[in-house]
């Protein structure tokens, strides 16, 4: 059933886009407010020589990757505004055109240096966080995997809870722009926790945890951002190794961020260095926990430049190591390595079209969501990975 | 993989030295705002949505869909071109911490809206009729 309401949804917000494209419909009053529709729909194509992808058949070629969603926003009084989108997406089995509330929360500004956010909200957590699944805006069809897995979105993405914001003027220091937050994780049963798991053969009967962070961001000079990002998650997991029960505890898990952003001219550098201390206190039948080493360093590096007002080229680094892997001796299990070129071509502003090549070195641990699942790749994982991937975005 | 990151560079570090000519646009303003002028910066924020006030006054950015005055407001003001300008007031629109601001076709079109609209401001072309409208002086 909701996989039938997920598809009628996607085909709704596709229908609902070409009607906008004909009569270019984004707002309608309520009242006396202006009510704001937005949305966008995806579609895209992923070729690998080898392992497959992110729960994708990308070893025949796999155009199962499909997202959308739609959003609704009104200015209730000059201080508070209301909103929401649902969204949903297919990519591989992540999701299976689910519909989700991505957000919908209500803003209150009561002045430029503080504001408050209660509801579902996006996390402000490194460069991308907050708008990870709107590729539309970056040069990329995939953002690096290692920091923002496409696998994890509905972990990371936004919790249900509140927010304090603001921006301070620093005179001629600059700005300095600050994010703080508090609230519950949601945890899909059709992505990476639930799918690693299940192939480590810990299958998840339950899942929840918390997350509260903070993130603060600088702009000292005109086109520069710098920013740090902390957040302390919790996740306590059940289900049974065969009968016998299990609980997973996180103990911490505690991803922190530093990251750079330089738009100059027609060029634009990005750079973020993510350190996931995350340990988990492992305990089969009540037994005494184990407590185990899951942390990642993880950082990229990207350039894109502007050819033409049409055409952008670009490219970046994108790096995973794994401190403890399970197997030592499997050097591929210990990082994954992407590099990356592509190229952005916008039709007109409604339309974007990509073309993006992945050179992949690793695969990365079992016991961490690193894209590659031994479900999807029953034969065994290779060492290396070339990824073609094409992406076609309409927004409005 | 090493040499196209090197032509990459090359290419891009040129387009760092870029001369930019006087801006030959206006800042309007609806004549409920009571600020005569108004920082670059301040500007900016407003026209990014980082910023919602001016001279401690709420106010709403007009913007031109497309032309002369609208490129070179944002070059000399907001110093990016129209697709990423408008990729940043997306990011604010789909995380919901942003309403997309109006565009409209043409300087006649801005003065007649920011005329009839309090607490709203826009920009046109420097030698475009402005009645109804006051201009703010950008320091």
């Amino acid at each position: 059933m909701k996989q039938i309401i997920g598809r009628l949804m996607a085909g709704g917000m596709l229908a609902a886009l070409a009607l906008s494209m004909t009569l270019h419909a984004q707002e309608f009053k309520l009242g006396s407010r202006t009510v704001q529709v937005h949305g966008f729909a995806s579609q895209g194509y992923a070729y690998s020589n080898e392992n497959n992808f992110l729960t994708m058949n990308t070893s025949h070629g796999s155009p199962a990757f499909t997202e959308g969603a739609l959003n609704v926003s009104m200015a209730v009084t000059d201080k508070f505004r209301v909103g929401g989108q649902g969204y949903t997406r297919k990519i591989g089995s992540l999701d299976d055109f689910r519909p989700s509330l991505d957000w919908a929360y209500g803003d209150y500004k009561f002045a430029s240096w503080f504001g408050v956010r209660g509801g579902k909200v996006k996390t402000v957590l490194g460069l991308y966080n907050d708008t990870q699944d709107m590729t539309f805006l970056y040069t990329w069809a995939l953002l690096p995997q290692g920091v923002y897995p496409v696998d994890l979105r509905t972990t990371y993405i936004a919790h249900t809870g509140g927010d304090a914001y603001g921006r301070v003027s620093l005179k001629k220091a600059g700005k300095l722009e600050y994010t703080l937050y508090a609230g519950v994780r949601s945890f899909d049963n059709r992505e990476g926790y639930y799918y690693y798991s299940a192939g480590g053969g810990f299958p998840i009967s339950t899942i929840k945890g918390r997350m509260i962070g903070a993130d603060l961001k600088w702009f000292p000079v005109k086109g520069l951002t710098l920013g740090a990002s902390g957040a302390d998650l919790t996740a306590h997991r059940t289900g049974f190794l065969g009968k016998t029960p299990y609980t997973f505890d996180s103990n911490p898990n505690r991803p922190l961020a530093g990251y750079a952003n330089y738009a100059r001219g027609k060029w634009e550098g990005s750079f973020e260095y993510r350190y996931v201390n995350n340990y988990e206190d492992i305990s089969f039948g009540g037994a005494t926990p184990i407590h185990e080493d899951k942390c990642t360093r993880n950082w990229f590096a990207a350039a894109s430049y502007r050819i033409t007002p049409k055409l952008q080229a670009g490219f970046y680094h994108s790096s995973t190591n794994v401190e403890a892997p399970t197997i030592p001796t499997n050097t591929a299990s210990n990082h994954i390595y992407d590099e990356v070129v592509a190229a952005r071509y916008d039709v007109n502003s409604h339309w974007d079209v990509k073309a993006e090549g992945h050179f992949m070195d690793g695969y990365g641990d079992g016991r961490q969501t690193q894209g590659f699942y031994k479900q999807w790749n029953p034969q065994g994982l290779k060492p290396t990975t070339n990824l073609l991937m094409l992406r076609a975005t309409f927004k409005f | 993989m090493k040499k196209l990151l090197y032509a990459f560079l090359l290419v891009a570090s040129a387009s760092i030295f870029v001369v930019q000519a006087k801006a030959q646009v206006i800042v309007i303003a609806n004549n409920s705002v009571k600020t005569s002028e108004v920082s670059k910066n301040d500007l900016k924020d407003v026209f990014t949505g980082a910023s919602t006030s001016l001279g401690g006054a709420n106010v709403v950015p007009i913007l031109l869909k497309a032309g002369t005055a609208h490129e070179e407001f944002l070059q000399a003001y907001i110093g990016k071109n129209d697709t990423a300008y408008r990729a940043g007031w997306r990011s604010l629109v789909f995380s919901g911490q942003a309403t997309m601001p109006k565009s409209l076709d043409g300087d006649a079109a801005v003065v007649e809206f920011v005329a009839h609209n309090a607490g709203t401001i826009g920009y046109i072309g420097k030698a475009s009729a402005h009645e109804g409208v006051k201009i703010l002086t950008v320091k």
